[in-house]
């Protein structure tokens, strides 16, 4: 039994132009110690799928089938109360923007304190603090820092800060929404590595969600491509970027210009996904295609397995 | 080459329709789903239907003339009638053709001031936030100066000094009195605009400074500007009232708080509710609605709402 | 392509320096210069380019800024097709600054939201009164149909919030293009996008260059993104020139720590997946050094306390066309085992 199980999850968002299916029939699994990378570009499902994970989902966007279950549990039936027992202690979240998830009128050392107490309300202050202490040598961030607020911490810092306020509660699962997006190579590179030993340290699940593909490819075991909502191609990192099956993430690994190798011409995938406002019958990806048959534009595409691991929703890879 | 002959495939809205038809329509489903606006709307289309009809009375008789008909078979101020529907006042001149002229001066002096205010407000603010410097410190202060004067205060010194004033005048005074709040308001928005990509873009382009502020700027600002034209009218509209009641109104205009200083000096006050609840009622109503109207507005150009529903 | 033989350059940074006088917090003592760019000299060939690599905070946007007038220099001189920039004016500087265009990292940012996309397409033809208005809708629609956005009718009547993001960069470079600048500087033109559309742009920027000859400045964080553009690239740290030379070259057999640094953080996948690490940084950062030092010396590895704390290193050419502006560029460890993969580009 996997630690998290998403199966068949769609979720909608009721808007002003119509039901947007912002994830339709997604299903991935997570295994203890495991991380997942979900890889897309803006407008693919990915975050949605983070927020609901979180159960944080903006009051327009509804569940409107399949399910999650955590550890057995499942999350989609909780009550408000229980999602606030259970979220952070069972399943936390770096936030996007780690900017703007601080508290900048508060010292950064005693917002995590907070986090800490507010889950454990019988634990002595002091004891949270010095816990918070032990969260700053493990993501590396000096001591002498945890008095100071936010705005003295630089770009880094406050994601350091965040990730160790994710990891107060001593989750299962962390979802990690595009972490290092705003921060420089470096800094990023750091950040990852970081990532990376923490979680084998605490054998905690990942689920890495970023547009990009090479930083996913750093740090994640498992990949799911995601395309206008729906998974196209999930398997181990090896099997996603070595032997790529879906068009979809052939054009996205083509996209990306590369470090090393030939230097070889970049082919950008023509066009722009399609709106995901009413019937959508057949492939999603059908018009940007360049393998796409007759029938993709009517029927939709079936998963075809490749490997224990490997899948690909498409008729017409080989 | 790929990129150049691709067929882009889009969904978006269809060429060539107005964009501006379809963001009014987007505003006004905004809009639409804001009860107090709607109540402001309904409210304001009414006042503005009573301000037509102002021009009807006089046509049917003279004698229901706001300023100069007096009926001949009324010597004092008598209650509603079938032949005067709200009564007269103490000559004998029709109250509900009088409250209807009253409705007319309440829009003309309200829109104008307001108007003038907001392009005085507006060039100074863009002005100011633009060119920084000396001419913001400059034109700042003297908006700090003004603001920190009692407008009808002022007026009514003004009015005492030159006699009686007309109604133009008032209206002017008023937006002269009334551009600081606009200014600040502009100057700020003016701020953050200019350090904008699309401002560098602009000025990369070759634009001089006034077709920045004119073309780059204003039409990120006026939006903002509609808005607080429909504070400022409300504002207007009370300053108008207040002087005229006071006795310092425009003699040759009759406008709500004429009437009611006429009320008031006639000693009509506690006598006749007939006379004295219409324009006031008028006065509060009229403001109320473009209150609404403006808080309405201020919805509608909240971008938290604005945003595309659904981040996906 | 043979770099020592270089023509004579479109565009020659001279010595420019800039400086931002920070407004210093109140309790934390008076403002403190920051050095933006700090006495940069480059120059830029006709057609070719020229990727300016850095960090945040390098230095690099100023330096594009800069290039096409939106900010001044302290000290130094910018000279555009052998004629100096500072001592233009009137019609000189307007058609010095027609000959050099922008394009911005943000395109929700860098396009007037109330402007049509025709107008703001138009923009530079109206303000330095080129044609009317028939030949300026022709222009603009060809200009539109160059960068990708075709039927162009569909695009030019619509608003900026109609389009995607990688639409709209279209349209930013339309706007940058329909003069013919002869200079372009990209700041980071992708960094806002997702990938399928950055590679579309750069395809746009590549037959830009084609066709019109023009030179390229691409400014960016991304190595990977300046390897497959560039013809020649510029790494900045801090407002100084680390490294500068060939793309392969450096790329392939860097010679600066920091830029050996910025190799290593570059996420990999597919064929360098393995490459070994140069390890050039130190962590923790060590304490500044004074103004004198080298810029790279609180973070480099490398670095020896009596020569890099004290002496700032010249940018000086290691092999013609190669420059580095390092002590010990000539000791820097060689790329190990990997070499094939890095090399591999090389050919």
């Amino acid at each position: 039994m996997a630690l998290l199980e998403v199966h068949n999850l769609s979720i909608a968002y009721r808007t002003k132009r119509g039901l947007l299916q912002a994830v339709d029939n997604v299903s991935f699994s997570l295994e203890q110690g495991r991380s997942l990378g979900l890889v897309g570009e803006s407008g693919c499902g990915k975050t949605t799928i983070g927020m609901a994970l979180m159960g944080l989902l903006p009051r327009n966007g509804r569940v409107t089938g399949g399910g999650i279950t955590l550890a057995g549990r499942d999350l989609l039936a909780l009550t408000r109360q229980q999602w606030r027992e259970l979220r952070w202690r069972e399943i936390a979240m770096i936030f996007q923007a780690a900017m703007n998830a601080l508290n900048p009128v508060q010292r950064v050392g005693e917002q995590i304190a907070e986090a800490i107490l507010t889950h454990n309300p019988q634990m002595p202050r002091a004891q949270a603090l010095s816990q918070v202490e032990g969260l700053y040598q493990l993501v590396g961030l000096p001591l002498e820092r945890l008095r100071d607020y936010p705005h003295q911490y630089s770009g880094g810092m406050k994601q350091r800060a965040v990730i160790a306020m994710a990891l107060a509660c001593n989750p299962k699962v962390i979802v990690a929404d595009e972490p290092t997006t705003a921060l420089d190579v470096i800094v990023q590179d750091q950040i990852l590595q970081e990532t990376k030993s923490l979680q084998k340290e605490f054998n905690i699940g990942i689920i890495f969600i970023s547009h990009d593909i090479s930083i996913v490819a750093e740090v994640c075991h498992h990949i799911g491509i995601m395309y206008a909502g729906q998974m196209v191609e999930t398997g181990s990192v090896a099997e996603v970027f070595s032997q790529a099956r879906h068009p979809y993430t052939r054009a996205l690994l083509g996209s990306f210009p590369a470090l090393g190798g030939a230097r070889r011409r970049l082919s950008p995938i023509a066009g722009e996904p399609p709106r995901l406002i009413g019937q959508l019958p057949g492939c999603r990806f059908c018009a940007r295609c360049p393998v796409s048959g007759h029938s993709c534009k009517l029927e939709p595409p079936q998963w075809r397995q490749f490997s224990d691991s490997h899948f690909v929703l498409c008729d017409h890879c080989e | 080459m790929t990129t150049n002959s691709e067929p882009i495939t889009t969904a978006a809205a269809p060429p060539r329709r107005s964009p501006w038809r379809d963001r009014l329509a987007e505003n006004w489903h905004i809009f639409s789903r804001n009860p107090l606006g709607l109540a402001g709307l309904i409210l304001l289309s009414i006042f503005a239907a009573m301000a037509l009809l102002s021009f009807v009375p006089p046509m049917i008789d003279p004698m229901y003339h706001p300023m100069t008909g007096v009926d001949p078979l009324v010597l004092h101020s008598v209650g509603p009638s079938a032949r005067h529907w709200l009564g007269t006042d103490f000559m004998g001149r029709d109250i509900l053709s009088q409250l209807l002229a009253g409705t007319r001066v309440a829009f003309m002096v309200g829109v104008s001031a307001a108007f003038m205010s907001i392009v005085l407000g507006v060039s100074i603010g863009m002005v100011a936030g633009y060119a920084g410097g000396i001419v913001d410190t400059l034109l700042m202060r003297l908006a700090e100066i003004i603001m920190v004067l009692p407008t009808l205060l002022v007026v009514l010194m003004l009015s005492a000094l030159f006699g009686k004033l007309d109604i133009w005048t008032i209206v002017l005074l008023i937006a002269l009195f009334r551009w600081p709040g606009v200014s600040r308001v502009i100057r700020a928005q003016t701020l953050s605009l200019k350090s904008r990509p699309f401002i560098d873009a602009a000025r990369v382009a070759g634009a001089s400074h006034t077709r920045i502020v004119f073309r780059h700027i204003m039409p990120n600002v006026l939006p903002l500007a509609f808005l607080y034209m429909t504070f400022r009218v409300t504002a207007a509209i009370i300053i108008e009232a207040a002087l005229a009641f006071l006795g310092f109104g425009d003699p040759s205009t009759v406008s709500w708080g004429m009437m009611l200083q006429w009320v008031w000096k006639t000693g009509h006050m506690f006598q006749a509710p007939y006379w004295l609840f219409p324009p006031g009622l008028c006065i509060s109503l009229l403001t109320l609605s473009f209150y609404l109207l403006g808080r309405a507005m201020d919805e509608v150009l909240d971008p938290r709402l604005r945003e595309e529903n659904g981040t996906v | 392509m043979d770099q020592t033989l270089s023509p004579a350059p479109i565009l020659e940074l001279r010595g420019i320096s800039k400086h931002y006088r920070s407004r210093g917090r109140s309790g934390r003592g008076g403002g403190q210069d920051v050095v933006a760019l700090d006495q940069i000299s480059l120059d830029f060939r006709p057609a070719e380019i020229f990727g300016l690599v850095g960090e945040s905070g390098s230095g690099k946007t100023t330096c594009g800024r800069l290039i096409v007038g939106l900010e001044k220099a302290d000290q130094g001189e910018m000279v555009l097709q052998g004629r100096s920039y500072g001592t233009l004016k009137g019609q000189a500087l307007r058609d010095y600054r027609r000959q050099v265009q922008i394009i911005f990292q943000d395109p929700y940012q860098s396009l007037n939201p109330q402007i049509s996309i025709l107008d703001s397409v138009a923009e530079p033809l109206v303000t330095n009164r080129i044609g009317d208005g028939k030949s300026r809708l022709e222009k603009v629609l060809a200009t539109l149909k160059a960068v990708g956005l075709a039927p162009p009718e569909d695009y030019a009547y619509r608003f900026p919030h109609q389009l995607s993001g990688g639409q709209r960069q279209r349209v930013a470079i339309a706007r940058a293009m329909i003069l013919g600048p002869k200079v372009l500087v990209a700041d980071e033109p992708t960094s806002m996008l997702d990938a399928s559309y950055s590679a579309q742009i750069f395809d746009i920027l590549l037959e830009v260059r084609q066709r019109l000859d023009t030179t390229i400045i691409l400014i960016t964080h991304s190595l990977a993104a300046a390897r497959y553009l560039c013809d020649r690239i510029a790494v900045i740290y801090r407002g100084h020139l680390m490294e500068v030379g060939p793309a392969e070259t450096i790329i392939s057999n860097p010679r600066h720590p920091y830029t050996q640094a910025l190799i290593d953080a570059t996420p990999k996948f597919g064929d360098c997946a393995s490459l070994p690490r140069y390890g050039t940084l130190v962590s923790p950062e060590r304490p500044a050094s004074g103004a004198a030092g080298c810029a790279f010396f609180r973070r480099c590895g490398l670095a020896h306390l009596a020569r890099c704390a004290r002496q700032a290193p010249e940018l000086r050419p290691l092999t013609p066309g190669h420059l580095v502006a390092c002590h010990y560029s000539e000791e820097s460890p060689d790329p190990e085992t990997g070499a094939t993969c890095r090399l591999g580009g090389m050919s």
